[in-house]
């Protein structure tokens, strides 16, 4: 009996939603009809602006000496490329958090707050500020409590073998932080920030593109779409730009 | 245009006097038509303004003016100004109650103009809705400020010589000379001016800078012309804003949208061929070579930049995107219009013709002045072209004049 209430009220609370919305969506009117020319603007422009490294917007010396660590053994220094410390991704994390995926802004972040399916991802309160500031506290926690250490006094194979266990969840963070979803949300943001365009701050001097052959802010191939078996010639280009536009080759 | 249909359609409603109406309502029609030709829109109507109710003010080499209000209102227009007083100004750029007038007013193209057509056009004045604007025309700084100075330089610069007809060539060509010279006073952009703001006619239509823009040369010339252009390729330029070689931008753009997209076939056909009556140079000016490391920085910017729709030849797309090798617009002497095409980016005009307004985007974030000097010079030197470097301090100016 409850029960049928409860999706009874659920359902006039749904629908109530939904007249509300399409009340306020034909109200506001964002629809505007265009004829003629399409709307255009000298001038116009809204590109990202550079990140220069250099201090820590976000994190304490503490916590960037730790994420340093980290992402240079996610992406260790060896023959393919340089290590994801060098590469910027820190600096790339550092600045995402201040940003608007730092405090989640653009997403819904109102309860239920419910454990979902391993396929949707993290559906916790805290943004990924929160959950920065958390998860590093509790690793340290965690290691100063086991080995008396911190992450950063870690030997590079204590650090691998540590991390592997955050992954695989066998660690049991403080404050029921789960080890696997922090060691992912990381992972996740290390790779964004080594393949992302450097003008975020990662992906120093384009390395990793240069690793992978990946052309870079490239938008037409028509000169090479019937070139079959033939390396692509030209080298990876930021939204920044390359150093050949200065005249100087790589 | 409503209004005037209106109009016409009580008066020939009317019994008492059919013929007379029909003859007015004709007459006011081809008015109408003269003031397409004539562009008058162009510089008296606002963008978004009421129409003939005064323009945006111009940007002259010697000050600002202001195109007046003309509409038919007594006070701020030109309601108290009779068929003789418009047609003495036309003539001699001497206005009701013996203004005188700066040239910015085209009166010395205007001057070609036969009385039927100038009547016409009054007639058509007469019928435009009274809008009361009043407009400070003349924000000269003194001495130039003082209008009696024309009077002088009326006697130095303005020919007053009827439109001549040359009795060995067509009628056809006749009449786009006509036009060209006359109500259409193309020269009033593209002839270059001496010191004085007055057309040079030994050079004319050989191109000329105003108002941030450079008017390109419009002569037969293979290289900075229009030589390589057909008549139909000309036609469909006037007509739709857009054709294999180029799209129009800047205040082409609006002469287009509210002059030569509204002239009739005949017209077109008309103006292309006496354009393309003018000799064509084929004797290129062999331009010093760049340095080949600017090339090579040039190069690398048109790739990343320019190729995705110019063509990493400068072939172009169709009429979506110009080609570049063999673009007039890029070998004119003056850079200022490709420096400014390349910092705030350009939009087809928008006519019936060609409805699609493709649009290049603003670079001017991307790239500094030297690179924008950069890839202009490979640009202008690439696929056969052949015109001088740019430098940064070309492109620097051209920024600063922007940011005003």
């Amino acid at each position: 009996m409850s029960y049928r209430s409860s999706v009874r009220l659920n359902r006039r609370h749904f629908l109530s939603s939904v007249a509300i919305f399409l009340a306020a969506g034909t109200s506001a009117s964002f629809a505007r009809s265009i004829s003629g020319s399409l709307p255009w603007q000298a001038l116009a422009s809204d590109p990202p602006i550079q990140v220069v490294p250099g201090g820590w917007y976000f994190f304490t010396p503490q916590e960037a000496a730790t994420v340093e660590a980290i992402v240079d053994r996610i992406i260790p220094a060896d023959e393919l490329s340089i290590g994801g410390k060098e590469a910027g991704c820190a600096v790339y994390i550092d600045r995402q958090l201040t940003g608007p995926f730092g405090s989640s802004s653009r997403l819904y972040t109102k309860g239920p707050f419910l454990p979902g399916l391993p396929t949707q991802g993290y559906q916790g309160e805290a943004n990924p500020a929160q959950r920065y500031r958390a998860g590093l506290a509790a690793m340290d926690a965690f290691l100063k409590q086991r080995d008396g250490k911190s992450f950063v006094e870690l030997q590079p194979a204590e650090q691998d073998a540590f991390l592997t266990e955050m992954e695989a969840g066998k660690i049991a963070l403080p404050n029921g932080i789960k080890s696997a979803g922090f060691f992912g949300l990381v992972l996740q943001n290390t790779m964004e920030g080594f393949f992302a365009d450097p003008i975020y701050g990662g992906n120093k001097d384009m390395v990793s593109w240069r690793m992978i052959g990946f052309p870079g802010a490239r938008y037409d191939y028509r000169d090479h779409v019937t070139k079959h078996n033939e390396p692509y010639p030209q080298s990876p280009v930021s939204i920044s730009g390359r150093p050949e536009w200065l005249g100087k080759g790589i | 245009m409503r209004a005037l249909l209106l109009t016409i359609a009580v008066v020939s409603a009317g019994i008492a006097a059919p013929a007379i109406a029909a003859d007015q309502a004709d007459t006011i029609i081809r008015g109408q038509y003269q003031s397409v030709l004539g562009d008058c829109s162009g510089c008296h109507t606002r963008p978004g303004g009421k129409p003939l109710a005064g323009g945006l003010p111009l940007q002259t080499p010697f000050g600002v003016l202001i195109p007046p209000n003309i509409t038919p209102d007594a006070e701020t227009g030109v309601g108290k100004w009779n068929a003789t007083d418009f047609h003495n100004m036309m003539k001699t750029g001497i206005g009701h109650d013996g203004v005188r007038l700066y040239p910015a007013m085209p009166y010395p193209a205007y001057t070609k103009m036969n009385d039927q057509d100038i009547s016409d056009l009054w007639a058509y004045l007469t019928t435009v809705e009274p809008v009361s604007n009043k407009v400070e025309a003349n924000q000269l700084p003194f001495p130039l400020n003082i209008r009696l100075a024309m009077s002088g330089w009326n006697l130095l610069n303005f020919d007053a010589t009827p439109f001549e007809q040359d009795s060995s060539k067509s009628t056809e060509w006749n009449r786009g000379a006509y036009i060209v010279q006359g109500a259409g006073h193309c020269g009033t952009c593209h002839t270059p001016k001496s010191f004085l703001g007055a057309d040079k006619n030994s050079a004319f239509l050989k191109g000329a800078s105003l108002q941030g823009w450079f008017a390109p040369d419009i002569t037969g010339s293979m290289t900075s012309g229009i030589g390589r252009w057909t008549e139909d390729e000309l036609i469909a330029y006037l007509k739709t804003g857009v054709n294999k070689h180029s799209i129009a931008s800047g205040p082409m753009a609006e002469a287009i949208e509210n002059s030569t997209s509204q002239m009739t076939d005949p017209d077109l056909k008309a103006v292309a061929v006496y354009l393309k009556s003018f000799a064509s140079d084929t004797a290129a000016v062999q331009s010093v070579k760049p340095d080949e490391k600017r090339m090579a920085a040039g190069e690398a910017v048109y790739r990343d930049n320019c190729s995705a729709c110019h063509g990493g030849s400068g072939g172009g797309a169709g009429p979506l995107f110009p080609a570049l090798a063999g673009n007039s617009l890029v070998a004119q002497d003056s850079v200022e219009t490709l420096v400014r095409l390349v910092l705030e980016g350009s939009q087809a005009v928008h006519t019936k013709g060609a409805p699609t307004t493709p649009a290049m985007p603003s670079l001017a974030w991307r790239l500094n002045d030297e690179q924008i000097a950069d890839v202009l010079t490979y640009v202008r030197s690439a696929w056969g072209n052949n015109a001088a470097a740019v430098s940064s301090g070309d492109v620097t100016s051209v920024r600063g004049n922007l940011a005003q």
